[in-house]
C-alpha cells in the first residue's frame, strides 16, 4: 500500500491495485480492456455498499478508459493502471505512452468536456454513422459517470490520465 | 422461431411475445463483430407487428462500439416503418442501461425505455414496503429458533460460500453469519427500502462481512455456481413464477452445493380456543394471496419443485411456530401486524366488503387471543425443503 498525493487539496488517496505492462502486450489483445476492467472492478467493489452494482459500474467506466487507450496511445514503453480511494470516491489513473498526437488528442479531449456543447457533442457521437470518435468514452465518464478527468503530460513520452469517481453517489 | 448467436453475449428472438432480448457482455472492437446480432435482429423485425420489445435486462456490459450498433439498428428500423414501436427493456439493477438507452426517444418517439421493476411480480409490491419490516423482524426472531438446529441437517456448516436471495432486511443473514461464521455471504433483495434498513442494522451492530446487494432473484447477476449453500425463505410462495427463482438458485448454486427454502401452507395455522373462526380467516387470506399471484399454500409443494429444478438428494421437514415456543407476545405482535396488512390495505385492495373485513379480522384477533390466553395455543406451520445440485 502506499499513497497517491491529491493535488487538488492535498489529501491522499491510498492505494488499492495497480497493474503494469508493456503498452504492446496490453494493445496485443482487445479482450485485455474487458478483462482488465472486470478484475479491477471486483477487486476494488467488495467493501462498497452494493458491491454487484458497484463493480458493474466501475467495469463500464474503466473499460471505456481503456478502450481508448488502446486505441490511442504510441508503440513501446510502459502502461499502467491504478486505482485509488478516498472514503467515497475512487481515483482510476492511467500512465499510457504517447506521442505529440496522442498527448493532443487526449488534452483536446479533456478540454471539450468544459464546453457548454459537450452533452451535444457525446450524444451526437453516440448516434453518428460512420467510425466511432475515439473520445466517446471520455464524454461518457464526464457526462454520465459524472466523472473529473484531468490529463497532464510527463518528460518520458508519457501522459498520466486521472478519473475521479464518486460512484457510491449517484445512479448512473 | 427462435434463433440464437453465441459469444461472450446472447441475442434471442421470441416471436410469440415479440421479443428481442440480449443478455451478456458486448464489448466488441469493431461494429462488425456484431453482424450476427445484426442479422438476427433484421429477421425478427419482419416478423413483428407493432411494438418489438427489446430486452437488455440481462445485458451486463456494453460498450460504445456496441451501443451505436443496437441504437443505430432500433433507430432505422423506427424510421423505415412508421408503424413500427419499439419498446426497450432496462433493469434497476444493471444500473448504467436506462440512462445509456434513455437518450433513444429523444432521437425518435417511436422508441420508448421502460425500466423493468417490480410491477412485474402482481401483488409483491405490498410486501416491499417499509410498513412489512416490523412483521419480517418478529417472524425471524420466532423462526430463528427452529432453524438454527434444522439448517446443518440440510447442510449447513462453519465456512462456506453462502447466499441469501430475497434476503429482505437482511435480519436472517445477519443470524446465520454469527452463528456459521461463513467464509462469504452475500444477502440480495429487490427492495431498496429493506437493503438500507439491513445495511443500517449491520452497522449499528458493527457486523462487517455481509454483502447486500440490490438485484432481482429471477434475474440474478451473480455468477453460476458460486456459492456451496443458497437460502431463499419465505419467498417463492410470493412469486407467481417460483419455478424462475428455482432457476436461478440452482443456477448460482455450486455442483454438489444445496439450496435450502422455506415456506407456509398458511390455511394450516391453527388456534384454540375459536378453531373455526381462525381457520375461516386462514382459509380466506390463501384466497387473498392466490388474488394477487402469490401461493401462500406452497410450502408442501417446494419438495417437488426442487425436484422439477433438478434437485437430488431431497430433504422435507415442518415445523410449527407457536405461542409456547417463545414469547407468546412475539407469536401476538406478529398476528396483529398481519392483521394489520392483510385485512387492511390488501383487503381494501381487492375492493372486499366491509362485512367480509369485520368477519377476516375476527379469526387474526381470535389467533391472538388463543396466543395469549392460559392455556391457549397458536401455531403458524413452515415448511422446510432443500436439495443438493448434482455434482
Amino acid at each position: 500500500m502506499s499513497d497517491v498525493a491529491d493535488p487538488g487539496d492535498g489529501k491522499t488517496f491510498e492505494l488499492l491495485v495497480k497493474i503494469d505492462m508493456g503498452v504492446d502486450t496490453f494493445a496485443s489483445n482487445w479482450a485485455y480492456c474487458d478483462r482488465l476492467s472486470s478484475y479491477m472492478a471486483r477487486m476494488v467493489s467488495h467493501n462498497r455498499t452494493d458491491s454487484l452494482l458497484y463493480s458493474n459500474l466501475f467495469s463500464s467506466a474503466l473499460n471505456e478508459l481503456l478502450e481508448t487507450v488502446f486505441r490511442r496511445h504510441r508503440p513501446g514503453g510502459k502502461f499502467t493502471c491504478s486505482i485509488s480511494r478516498r472514503q467515497r470516491r475512487d481515483r482510476i489513473e492511467l500512465t499510457i505512452p504517447c506521442d505529440a498526437g496522442d498527448k493532443h488528442f487526449y488534452q483536446a479531449a479533456i478540454e471539450r468536456l468544459s464546453r457548454p456543447d459537450a452533452a451535444d457533442h457525446y450524444r451526437s457521437a453516440l448516434f453518428a454513422d460512420g467510425p466511432i470518435d475515439l473520445d466517446v468514452g471520455l464524454f461518457e465518464l464526464a457526462l454520465d459517470y459524472n466523472a473529473v478527468l484531468s490529463v497532464d503530460a510527463s518528460d518520458n513520452g508519457s501522459i498520466r490520465l486521472v478519473a475521479d469517481l464518486a460512484l457510491e453517489d449517484s445512479r448512473v | 422461431m427462435a434463433g440464437t448467436a453465441q459469444s461472450t453475449f446472447s441475442v434471442r428472438f421470441d416471436e410469440n411475445n415479440q421479443e428481442f432480448s440480449i443478455a451478456g457482455s458486448m464489448r466488441p472492437q469493431k461494429a462488425e463483430d456484431l453482424d450476427g446480432c445484426a442479422r438476427l435482429f433484421e429477421q425478427s423485425l419482419q416478423k413483428v407487428r407493432g411494438t418489438l420489445y427489446v430486452n437488455v435486462k440481462r445485458l451486463v456490459r456494453l460498450n460504445n462500439i456496441a451501443f451505436r450498433v443496437l441504437a443505430g439498428l432500433m433507430v432505422r428500423a423506427c424510421g423505415e416503418r412508421h408503424d413500427l414501436r419499439i419498446s426497450v427493456i432496462t433493469s434497476s439493477v444493471i444500473g448504467w442501461s436506462t440512462r445509456k438507452f434513455g437518450a433513444l426517444p429523444n432521437v425518435n418517439p417511436n422508441i420508448n425505455v421502460a425500466e423493468y421493476d417490480s410491477e412485474f411480480y402482481p401483488g409483491q409490491s405490498f410486501l416491499e414496503e417499509g410498513e412489512f419490516i416490523p412483521i419480517l423482524r418478529t417472524q425471524t426472531k420466532m423462526t430463528w429458533r427452529h432453524e438454527r438446529e434444522i439448517l446443518p441437517r440440510h447442510g449447513m456448516m462453519p465456512g462456506l460460500a453462502i447466499a441469501d436471495i430475497c434476503c429482505g432486511i437482511g435480519d436472517f443473514a445477519v443470524l446465520a453469519f454469527k452463528e456459521f461464521k461463513p467464509a462469504r455471504i452475500v444477502a440480495l433483495d429487490h427492495s431498496r427500502s429493506s437493503l438500507a434498513y439491513a445495511r443500517r442494522v449491520a452497522e449499528e451492530f458493527g457486523i462487517q462481512g455481509i454483502e447486500y446487494i440490490y438485484g432481482d432473484a429471477s434475474e440474478m447477476l451473480l455468477e453460476d455456481d458460486q456459492f456451496d449453500f443458497v437460502t431463499c425463505r419465505h419467498s417463492l410462495q410470493i412469486f407467481n413464477k417460483p419455478e424462475r427463482i428455482l432457476r436461478e438458485l440452482f443456477r448460482i448454486c455450486k455442483p454438489g452445493g444445496r439450496v435450502y427454502v422455506t415456506n407456509e401452507k398458511i390455511s394450516h395455522c391453527l388456534g384454540e380456543p375459536l378453531g373455526q373462526s381462525i381457520q375461516w380467516t386462514y382459509n380466506e387470506l390463501s384466497s387473498l394471496f392466490a388474488h394477487f399471484g402469490m401461493d401462500l399454500e406452497f410450502g408442501p409443494k417446494s419438495p417437488r419443485a426442487l425436484a422439477k429444478a433438478g434437485f437430488e438428494d431431497i430433504r422435507v421437514e415442518t415445523f410449527m411456530v407457536t405461542n409456547t415456543d417463545g414469547d407468546p407476545l412475539d407469536f401476538a405482535a406478529m398476528i396483529r401486524s398481519w392483521e394489520e396488512l392483510f385485512a387492511g390495505r390488501m383487503s381494501q385492495t381487492r375492493g372486499d366488503e366491509a362485512d367480509f373485513v369485520a368477519r377476516f379480522r375476527q379469526g387474526f384477533q381470535d389467533h391472538i387471543s388463543a396466543a395469549l390466553q392460559l392455556g391457549g395455543y397458536a401455531g403458524w406451520p413452515v415448511w422446510v425443503a432443500s436439495g443438493r445440485k448434482p455434482a
